[in-house]
């Protein structure tokens, strides 16, 4: 596969050699770096076994972007403007792989092994530039091409072959935009900050971002009038036409598609035009400070070598008094000591866990929102209805992302003190560290929720917040113990798998919906609620004592599977 | 004198590969042993089948009289582990770096408080004991990775290469760090590649090549009444030809690129 996807970025050679890169060592550099990325190291812990062949991930990695192209495929039905449908489709998606090259990528765009290895060679700005660039296409196009395969298909069926043969051409310049702008920003803000400060500016740059596009993917479905969809009609839009996106849709004029917004049938030529150029600017102008300003910057988790030199942390105990209390063995105490510290200050943990906190009033704010009536009247009705449950309910996902992170690290090799010093059960170190994210992320975070929720729904509803609160702690230790029965900070992060991790995210909000359902349903019945309550609390109980009581082989059983 | 290390029959292989073949070894309490050999030659693994990373060799090791395979754990609380690349969290403060591996020794956080003072003190690091480890010299890193393995107060200290990156004071200190170690009684397990600081250092050297035993015995022991140095022994016992030969071919071989 590598080598198709090989073949295929070096077929312009003779542009990217008009760019001034060195077409022999682009090649090398490329093929190098794929064959890297089929490579990537075992864990410590998995070191004694052999490594399980990882038979089905791509494939239900294939299958979940496929399921997802479905969902994005929904415009191309119900919008007739084919010009329009399309341009929706192009949003959707255009905005789905920016915030994966923002939260998942920026590790391999920004590989500081490079400043090692290749920054000594006699290799030129442009052809390190572009390297990295055509490296995250091939990442990136890997997922799209499974996304997209529903829609190109569906074209086909509905169009014509014509269409479904012109559909290639934008996406790929889609990726390409992505691609560029992502790296403009990137550069922009490379230009602006000093090099140590770099990474924590791009940090809480992705952080703001990803929460942006969040939101705007919520937003878009009111593009089009969702009680008549078909009657959606671009003109009430003309401000796409300054859109990328629309320009990629406006490409189909080409094969005899009407364009609805007069006179701009010619934005077609900047769907090509524009990622060239960008291109071209890229690597023909900026590729030299690019590779300055890396140079300047350290290795992924180490910004502030200068900076930091005389920079003191102080030696509170607040934490420690926290891990005492919360735990009874030391080796619990250990494990919530380092998951406080360590989450506290890995960028890459705050990236992927901090735009959470957003998501869940985004999302909540876009369910009451969808509904028919107007926002004001929404809002006065809120009390009445049984949103809260919801709310409560959703506040998991800010545990559920903490723990999906938790074991991942840049420092992953540090692990190794775990397997030199006496511990009797890994378990203990888990549960020490699933209590700290819960102390330190879940709980405050529910307060807030509950302070809310006991504003709009009055004191009634004590007895769901606490019941709430139980069930949240139940289903998300129910899936630490299935699924991340790992110790804290030791497993690689592993960019290949960056697109997967999105889409888990996204199917694991249907879970903790379908608790807070029984929930809902014991609504009126005391008994069944307070039923519910003793279950739940027996469960957790017992859920909670086989974590911590996961074994050494157990663990390397789990990291195997 | 019981041995506090036994080894025998020691075997170990990855897949096809033989990594160590028929070890057999004791050593006894309060010995500076030197464990020597080429890249590759087996050295990593004996150590971390001794530190009880690697549980799954064939063979026997006791240690304090007891089988390490059944008493991982209690050996592990009495061994100290300084493995040759300092991979720690390095976004943490030695602090509380010390505070998390103490914690997982079970020691009470007084005591862990005062040895890392007087420990970091030792190194000149107690100025930097609250200061992110990411902004440390690898020598800095070094350091406090030393003192995270004697932080217990180990009985035997496996040390993998313990020099590397250390400037010369440092080298000093941890040659005289040893003389002290052994002084107390420890035992301690030495794997280096620097000659000079094994011939000096070590009451018995072990030279491992392939994954077998060379020599065993003191430096006059392995010297069989010659006048040569370690780094002459060892490359007479492991290398596959002359140096001095592959040097001229590798210099030829550059001299014929177009």
């Amino acid at each position: 596969m590598n080598k198709f996807f090989l073949f295929l970025v070096m077929l312009p050679s003779a542009l990217w050699r008009s760019l001034g890169a060195d077409i022999g060592q682009l090649r090398a550099i490329l093929n190098t770096k794929l064959l890297l990325d089929d490579r990537n190291p075992m864990t410590i812990g998995r070191m004694n076994k052999p490594k399980k062949e990882r038979k089905y991930g791509t494939l239900i990695n294939i299958f979940a972007s496929c399921a997802l192209g479905f969902v994005y495929m929904f415009p191309l039905i119900v919008v007739k403007d084919r010009v329009f449908s399309l341009t929706i489709y192009f949003s959707f998606l255009l905005t789905v792989i920016t915030l994966m090259l923002i939260t998942d990528f920026s590790n391999v765009l920004f590989d500081f092994r490079d400043k090692y290895i290749l920054f000594p060679r006699p290799v030129n700005d442009r052809t390190l530039v572009l390297a990295r660039l055509l490296h995250v296409f091939i990442y990136l196009f890997r997922i799209v091409l499974p996304m997209s395969l529903p829609t190109w298909i569906m074209l086909g069926y509905l169009d014509g072959w014509k269409s479904a043969a012109l559909f290639p051409l934008p996406l790929i310049m889609m990726v390409f935009m992505a691609l560029f702008i992502v790296n403009s920003v990137y550069l922009v803000v490379l230009k602006l900050a000093k090099p140590e400060k770099f990474k924590d500016i791009m940090n809480y740059f992705q952080v703001i971002t990803s929460v942006i596009f969040f939101t705007s993917v919520y937003l878009m479905p009111r593009f089009f009038n969702p009680e008549h969809p078909h009657e959606s009609s671009i003109l009430n839009y003309a401000w796409l036409k300054f859109v990328p996106s629309y320009w990629l849709g406006v490409c189909w004029s080409w094969i005899g598609y009407p364009v609805e917004l007069a006179g701009t049938s010619f934005l077609s030529i900047l769907a090509i035009v524009f990622p060239l150029l960008c291109m071209y600017v890229l690597v023909k102008k900026l590729a030299p400070e690019f590779s300055r300003k890396i140079s300047g910057i350290d290795a992924v988790e180490t910004g502030e070598v200068a900076a930091q030199g005389t920079k003191r942390v102080p030696a509170g105990s607040f934490y420690k008094k926290l891990a005492y209390a919360f735990n009874k063995s030391d080796d619990a105490k250990a494990g919530f000591m380092i998951a406080w510290l360590q989450t506290s200050r890995s960028r890459s943990f705050r990236m992927r866990v901090y735009p959470t906190f957003a998501y869940i009033p985004v999302y909540f704010f876009y369910l009451l929102t969808s509904r028919k009536t107007s926002i004001g009247i929404t809002f006065s009705n809120l009390g009445n209805g049984h949103m809260n449950l919801l709310l409560l309910y959703m506040s998991s996902f800010v545990l559920i992302s903490a723990m999906a992170y938790l074991t991942m690290s840049d420092q992953y090799k540090a692990g190794w003190i775990y397997y030199s010093t006496p511990v009797e059960k890994p378990g203990r170190i888990m549960i020490g560290a699933f209590k700290a994210l819960w102390v330190k992320y879940f709980l405050p975070f529910f307060i807030c929720i509950a302070a809310f929720v006991l504003y709009v729904w009055g004191m009634p509803s004590v007895i769901d917040i606490i019941l709430a609160l139980l069930n949240v702690t139940l289903f998300v230790a129910c899936m630490a113990r299935i699924s991340y029965r790992h110790l804290p900070f030791s497993i690689m992060e592993q960019a290949k798998q960056g697109g997967s991790r999105i889409l888990k995210s996204f199917i694991v909000m249907i879970i903790p919906t379908m608790l807070g359902a029984g929930h809902y349903l014991s609504l009126d019945l005391w008994w069944l609620k307070l039923l519910f309550f003793v279950l739940s609390a027996i469960l957790l109980w017992l859920v909670l004592d086989s974590y911590s009581n996961t074994s050494w082989d157990n663990m390397l059983k789990a990291e195997t599977e | 004198m019981q041995p506090i290390i036994t080894i025998r029959q020691l075997n170990k292989q990855y897949g096809e590969k033989i990594v160590l073949r028929d070890i057999n070894l004791n050593i006894y309490p309060g010995q500076i042993i030197g464990y020597i050999g080429p890249n590759g030659a087996g050295k990593s693994t004996t150590v971390k089948i001794l530190t009880g990373i690697i549980q799954d060799y064939s063979g026997e090791v006791m240690v304090f009289g007891k089988n390490l395979r059944d008493n991982v754990l209690e050996v592990k609380s009495k061994v100290g582990y300084i493995p040759e690349v300092a991979e720690l969290y390095d976004l943490l403060t030695p602090r509380e770096y010390l505070a998390f591996i103490g914690k997982l020794y079970h020691l009470p956080d007084d005591v862990i408080e005062d040895r890392s003072r007087k420990m970091l003190d030792s190194f000149s690091l107690l100025g930097n004991i609250d200061q992110r480890m990411d902004s440390f010299s690898k020598g800095m890193r070094q350091k406090v990775l030393i003192t995270s393995g004697l932080l217990h107060k180990p009985s035997i200290v496996i040390m993998d290469e313990p020099l590397s990156g250390l400037d010369a004071n440092a080298v000093i200190l941890i040659k005289e760090l040893l003389q002290a170690l052994k002084q107390e009684g420890k035992t301690i397990f030495y794997c280096s590649h620097m000659m000079d600081v094994v011939e000096k250092v070590s009451d018995r050297i072990v030279l491992i090549n392939n994954g077998s035993i060379m020599a065993d015995g003191t430096i006059d022991e392995l010297r069989q009444n010659s006048t040569d140095s370690l780094e002459q022994i060892f490359q007479r016992l492991t290398s596959g030809g002359n140096q001095v030969q592959k040097a001229d071919d590798l210099a030829a071989a550059m001299n014929d690129r177009v």
